[in-house]
């Protein structure tokens, strides 16, 4: 980039040592400014697109801004917080939210270790069996939510055509909002626990046989072997699949949204990333959404920081 | 969401970058002006509305002739089914009326205009307007209040729709001493579709359904009678339960409840004996998978017989129409909701104008057309709704639509509807919703929903 405008000048800089002129040609030449264009154009377009975003939503979140027209920044306050804290609705969605969040994460991770751990046993079509597990994760959210809609259905569902050949009542999977969170996160878990399981297969495959056929020279029997010698070492995999696992956890609203086509999901499964859409794109309450975004980011933030922090500590930032 | 026009082949990298940056710089320019001076936003009210499709190329008074500067760009929710025929019918009766113009009709899709709402509340909360929208008049503008365009002088007056509309469609246009929508078409809510092989099975004559007791009982002996479900609900979201209380209520307690209720005076003792007749409906006499399947999904299983009777808006005459071997008369037939004889409770579809108009002479020329005769009876007959005009031939409408426009223009009563838009603010119609979504979708608990509802219309 610009550096052929000033070769008529290379006389007279080589008069003064150092001229202001070659000063900026060093500049110009260094890898810095050089490589700008390939780092500066993704960051500039990043802090505008995020945290622009963010900025301007963390802004609206302290004002009043509501319906159409422009949001008034004279009067700054927590009051939307406030608000949000004290309401019934935000507390409930929070709830599931944890609940999603906790259940979800835990289940898929021993689901997922589960199969790795099967699969590193070298069964027979080991490479299918993988290939089946790992394929829910490559649909979109739209499809699997449909597919889980018609499964869940208490009259011509697969689910209830299992539960009563097994001499139960059928369930009413999303219609009791007891059972309703639990139906989406069951869901949930269909389509990431291969996505686990490849993260474990991964670990679980880069230790060595020597380990293995040690601890077995030792007479230590298969559990104990996993237990003390084996699961241990997968922390990474476990970090790493749990932060992943953990953020879709908080931005389930796609697949509750594509479940229903809209934005009030079945009773009792609202989150707070459905409760923030539909505060603000059905009543225009763009500042109460905004600080329920505030409160999701910090929730997110709670989950990636201390990961960050690990892998800070462990010398991998 | 379609906001690029495919009409530039070459799009290379750089191209898009330089695209994406300008996009974004307007994008940060539009977030930090907007805490500046408010004059500048109102000034730029005319004609240069940032990023709509049209630049400094005001049309200088040449309505006449054939010769349009702008581009009509309308919003609609009509994806699919019978909504999409209607609104294709519509679209092709207007270029045929105006050929020269440059027009946009987008569809933004999705059940229940979730989409199209939320499309429209961002686009103009980025001061981006549309020529139009498809959306409910009524107190649902509410949402849009403080950027609508009057048609009045230039749309109502100079058409003479104010005597050629029914009168309530008139007053349901009139918003804030404005007139931003033209009404396109009015579906009837008190139905009740029965499958007549069933009635006949199960002995029920339905004209002596004269009450929601009568009703019930019906339903207990087609119950007792018969295999089939005695009612199709779909309860995937709220409103279905909305709008059948609303019938229930209407029909045991009198329009006036109804009309009490929805300005704020609710009687709790009605509001509660519905709800209680709603329980019994929801416990004993629907589909186990209620909560799991759409209207279109419970409209079907009263064509296939799994389901004897359904309330809905006559939105799925639209769908029963397109199966040929269920006809009116003849496998299914219609009476009004029991206890509502007599009464029409109104609903109304309508095109509506923001202010700060992208296209101002194309936006009055498609809103005089879609108030006109002719895309009347073009986007009604298949949308199975019927024009809102006083001057229709009925013969024109399909036998069912011509009997229930006969009843659009002479009934006793015409309660707005609740659950669509008309008589309540959209606030308050969430807030009714909420009350049923959270208490009312199994198990059904009466008084917390009862005090919701009456919380909701209270405040």
């Amino acid at each position: 980039m610009a550096t052929h405008d000033n070769t008529e000048h290379v006389s007279d800089a080589t008069d003064e040592a150092v001229g202001w002129e070659s000063k900026l040609r060093y500049f110009l030449n260094s890898d810095f400014v050089r490589s700008a264009p390939y780092w500066g154009i993704p960051f500039v377009l990043m802090s505008i697109a995020v945290y622009g975003g963010t900025g301007y939503n963390f802004a609206i979140s302290f004002t009043d801004y509501e319906g159409l027209g422009t949001p008034d920044y004279s009067t700054l306050d927590l009051e939307m917080y406030a608000q949000a804290l004290s309401s019934d609705a935000f507390i409930a969605a929070a709830q599931n939210n944890l609940v999603l969040l906790v259940g979800f994460t835990t289940i898929c991770l021993v689901l997922g270790l589960f199969l790795a751990i099967l699969l590193d046993h070298g069964i027979r079509f080991s490479e299918k069996f993988q290939t089946v597990y790992l394929l829910p994760m490559s649909l979109s959210f739209v499809v699997t939510a449909q597919l889980w809609l018609w499964m869940f259905n208490v009259e011509s569902g697969i689910l209830n055509l299992v539960v009563t050949t097994l001499g139960f009542n059928p369930v009413d999977w999303l219609g009791n909002p007891s059972i309703a969170l639990g139906a989406v996160i069951l869901a949930l878990i269909w389509q990431f626990s291969g996505y686990t399981m490849v993260v474990y297969l991964a670990g679980l495959q880069s230790i060595p046989d020597d380990q293995f056929e040690a601890a077995r020279v030792d007479g230590a029997s298969i559990t104990r072997t996993y237990l003390r010698i084996i699961v241990p070492q997968l922390k990474e995999a476990s970090v790493s699949a749990a932060v992943v696992l953990m953020v879709f956890a908080l931005k389930a609203f796609t697949f509750l949204y594509a479940l229903v086509g809209r934005y009030r999901p079945p009773n009792g499964t609202d989150i707070l990333a459905t409760l923030m859409v539909r505060r603000a794109f059905k009543f225009g309450e763009w500042a109460y959404s905004a600080a329920i975004a505030t409160m999701l980011l910090i929730m997110a933030l709670g989950v990636i920081g201390p990961y960050l922090y690990y892998q800070y500590k462990q010398g991998g930032l | 969401m379609v906001e690029h026009d495919s009409s530039d082949e070459s799009v290379n990298r750089r191209k898009y970058l330089k695209a994406l940056t300008v996009g974004a710089a307007a994008g940060i320019a539009g977030c930090t002006g907007g805490g500046g001076t408010e004059t500048e936003s109102t000034e730029s009210g005319n004609g240069n509305g940032s990023g709509g499709s049209t630049d400094d190329t005001e049309t200088s008074g040449s309505s006449s002739g054939e010769s349009w500067d702008s581009q009509l760009e309308v919003l609609h929710g009509w994806a699919g089914g019978d909504g999409e025929a209607a609104v294709t019918a519509l679209i092709e009766a207007f270029e045929e009326e105006h050929p020269e113009m440059d027009t946009n009709f987008q569809a933004v899709g999705a059940s229940a205009n979730v989409n199209l709402n939320a499309t429209i509340l961002r686009r103009l909360a980025n001061n981006n307007p549309m020529s139009s929208f498809a959306n409910w008049p009524g107190k649902n503008l509410e949402r849009y209040s403080g950027a609508l365009m009057d048609l009045e002088a230039d749309v109502w007056d100079a058409e003479g729709f104010k005597d050629t509309m029914q009168s309530r469609a008139v007053e349901l246009c009139k918003f804030n001493d404005k007139m931003p929508a033209v009404p396109i078409g009015s579906h009837r809510m008190n139905n009740l579709f029965y499958n007549t092989a069933v009635f006949e099975e199960a002995g029920i004559d339905a004209s002596s359904l004269d009450s929601v007791d009568a009703l019930l009982d019906a339903l207990e002996t087609i119950d007792q009678n018969t295999d089939v479900t005695p009612m199709a609900q779909a309860m995937v979201a709220p409103w279905t339960n909305l709008q059948l209380w609303a019938q229930i209520l209407t029909s045991q307690s009198g329009v006036e409840a109804y009309t009490n209720f929805i300005e704020g005076n609710p009687d709790r003792a009605a509001v509660v004996e519905a709800l209680e007749a709603l329980k019994t409906i929801n416990e004993n006499y629907i589909t186990a998978d209620a909560s799991s399947i759409s209207f279109t999904t419970a409209g079907q299983k009263v064509i296939s017989g799994k389901a004897a009777t359904i309330h809905q808006g006559n939105w799925v005459y639209g769908m029963f129409r397109a199966d040929d071997s269920f006809n009116y008369k003849e496998q299914w037939d219609w009476i009004p909701f029991p206890g509502t004889e007599g009464i029409y409770f109104y609903h109304v579809d309508s095109i509506v104008a923001p202010s700060n108009n992208p296209s101002r002479e194309e936006t009055i020329a498609w809103q005089k057309f879609v108030g006109s005769k002719k895309a009347q009876i073009a986007f009604n007959n298949p949308k199975g709704s019927v024009p809102l005009r006083t001057d229709i031939d009925p013969s024109e409408l399909t036998d069912f639509l011509a009997m229930t426009y006969e009843d659009l223009t002479d009934s006793e009563a015409y309660p707005p509807t609740i659950a669509h838009g008309l008589a309540v603010t959209p606030k308050t119609m969430g807030a009714c919703k909420t009350a049923f979504g959270d208490n009312f979708m199994g198990p059904f608990n009466v008084e917390a929903t009862a005090d919701a509802l009456v919380a909701a219309v209270s405040e």
